[in-house]
């Protein structure tokens, strides 16, 4: 396994970009959602394999959970997975939040709406702050209620040896909604974001 | 030839539909695998795309195109939601049961400069009409291996590790929601005997006839098993003992009634049952098991083609 440690400097850098991502998506969702979007400061924390699944058991132990997967990919090497954590009892509004009927389109398919919206728009924010450009795969549920997290992790096409653990709460006038955002970084990924970092550092 | 040249030989070339819009929903451009896959005339341009295919659902649509100006990033559409987006002919007619091409498209932002807002909107539409046929008659298999995972291959009825995977299930149920439970176990009296006077091909013949015998005594909601050998169990759920009692007698009488054919002659099957009802002191459902195996026996050892309710 490749060493991931990020040091201080790199990992303070690494969540200032990150709090300016999530800044200006929040202000672009609002844009679009045509609400006032509230978004806490992000919990970033750095993960390593082993440690993720038992993470993952614990934080959402006896909850229905649904999970949607978008890889990711840029320039310099930079490519991993997002993955968007729900518990089933909050999905309610997401028909409204995103401004369709009743009824108008499948759960899954709201699903895979909202998180497609909510990765592209934090990361094409962060892309564009490290002077990249991400290309996205289309978003697939592939967890819910009948299959488990455990399973899929243990099946990424990858084998990734970081996760960045991004934990977003949304909070969206008249309606409660969040959910956590796992980015799963490849090791070889992680290396080449390590080398941006320290490009930016230089530069301020 | 230049560059544009073989971007512009590609995008007419490639299996991939391309269908560009602006803003107001205006189509600008539809290449070449599109329109034969369409009877689109070639006049499109500066017409609504939802004029040119009427089969879009508009509202959502509208939403999801104003998603991608309004945050110039891409949305997506799977045909696992959704079979297709725009009502396309596929390539794959005789061997599939699909009507139309299932598609995986891309809504992707289109400007000059990333950083600009999007002048543009491209559709990119991805043929998945294989993905979806073969991950159709995937899940179809799966359903089969499951059904088959689960059965008893001789007697149709369900095996014994589904059956207890089911009364723990049940057991759990029952003590949460404090109803009641009954397992009756039985055993064919005699079998062995069956198996020397008319052979194993016959003996089979009987476990099978006694498993839809005994089978058709029940609710949707009970479950018949295999426990082994000549031994089935049923799962009972929110029945007193009252009723378990009751049932097992009319499953007795009707097989002694019943004459099962087998190549030899007839044989009359009768049956030693066990019945036993849930109660507050098991705490695991084993204890039912090996209670209601207890009360079968007794059946046994008074003189078989009988019913004992346990009693502790």
């Amino acid at each position: 396994m490749i060493d991931i440690a990020l040091t201080e400097e790199q990992r303070d850098c690494l969540q200032e970009l990150i709090n300016v991502a999530m800044g200006q998506a929040s202000d672009k969702l609002a844009r679009f959602l045509n609400t006032f979007v509230h978004l806490n400061v992000p919990n970033i924390e750095l993960v390593n394999f082993d440690s993720l699944p038992a993470d993952f058991t614990e934080n959402y132990a006896q909850q229905n959970l649904s999970v949607v997967s978008q890889g990711f990919y840029g320039n310099e090497g930079i490519r991993g997975e997002s993955l968007l954590i729900y518990k089933v009892n909050t999905l309610d509004d997401v028909a409204k939040i995103l401004g369709y009927e009743p009824g108008e389109i499948s759960d899954n398919e709201q699903l895979t709406d909202i998180s497609s919206i909510l990765t592209t728009t934090f990361l094409n924010g962060l892309a564009e702050l490290i002077e990249n450009q991400l290309s996205y795969s289309a978003p697939r549920v592939v967890s819910s209620a009948t299959s488990s997290l455990d399973d899929h992790l243990k099946q990424l096409s990858f084998d990734w040896d970081l996760a960045l653990k991004v934990d977003i709460s949304y909070m969206v006038t008249d309606y409660s909604f969040d959910c956590d955002m796992v980015l799963l970084i490849p090791g070889e990924a992680v290396k080449n974001i390590q080398l941006v970092l320290e490009r930016i550092l230089k530069e301020y | 030839m230049d560059l544009p040249q073989i971007n512009q030989f590609l995008v007419k070339e490639i299996n991939v539909g391309i269908i560009v819009i602006d803003a107001e929903a205006k189509v600008k451009f539809i290449n070449q695998f599109v329109l034969s896959n369409t009877d689109l005339a070639t006049d499109y341009q500066e017409q609504s795309l939802f004029n040119l295919f009427p089969e879009l659902p508009e509202k959502w649509l509208k939403r999801k195109i104003e998603s991608v100006f309004t945050l110039n990033t891409p949305a997506f559409t799977s045909w696992e939601q959704r079979e297709y987006l725009f009502k396309m002919r596929h390539t794959r007619p005789i061997t599939t049961e699909n009507d139309y091409m299932a598609q995986n498209c891309t809504l992707l932002p289109m400007s000059n400069n990333a950083d600009n807002q999007p002048e543009l909107l491209g559709f990119i539409i991805e043929d998945a009409t294989d993905v979806c046929f073969y991950q159709k008659q995937l899940s179809q298999t799966v359903e089969k291996l499951e059904i088959s995972n689960r059965t008893d291959s001789l007697t149709k009825v369900a095996n014994r590790r589904y059956w207890e995977e089911r009364l723990a299930i049940e057991f759990e149920r029952a003590k949460r929601h404090n109803q009641p439970l009954s397992l009756i176990m039985f055993d064919l009296d005699k079998f062995k005997n069956i198996n020397d006077t008319f052979g194993h091909v016959a003996g089979d013949t009987v476990l099978i006839e006694v498993a839809q015998n005994v089978a058709q005594n029940l609710r949707q909601s009970d479950l018949l098993g295999r426990y082994g050998g000549e031994e089935f169990a049923i799962i009972l759920p929110e029945t007193d003992a009252e009723g378990a009692l009751v049932l097992a007698e009319r499953i007795r009488l009707g097989l002694a009634m019943h004459q099962i054919k087998v190549d030899e002659g007839t044989v009359i099957a009768t049956l030693s049952l066990g019945v036993i009802c849930i109660c507050d002191d098991y705490s695991q459902y084993e204890e039912m098991i090996t209670r209601a195996d207890m009360a079968l026996y007794q059946s046994k050892r008074d003189g078989r083609n009988r019913t004992t309710l346990y009693q502790a």
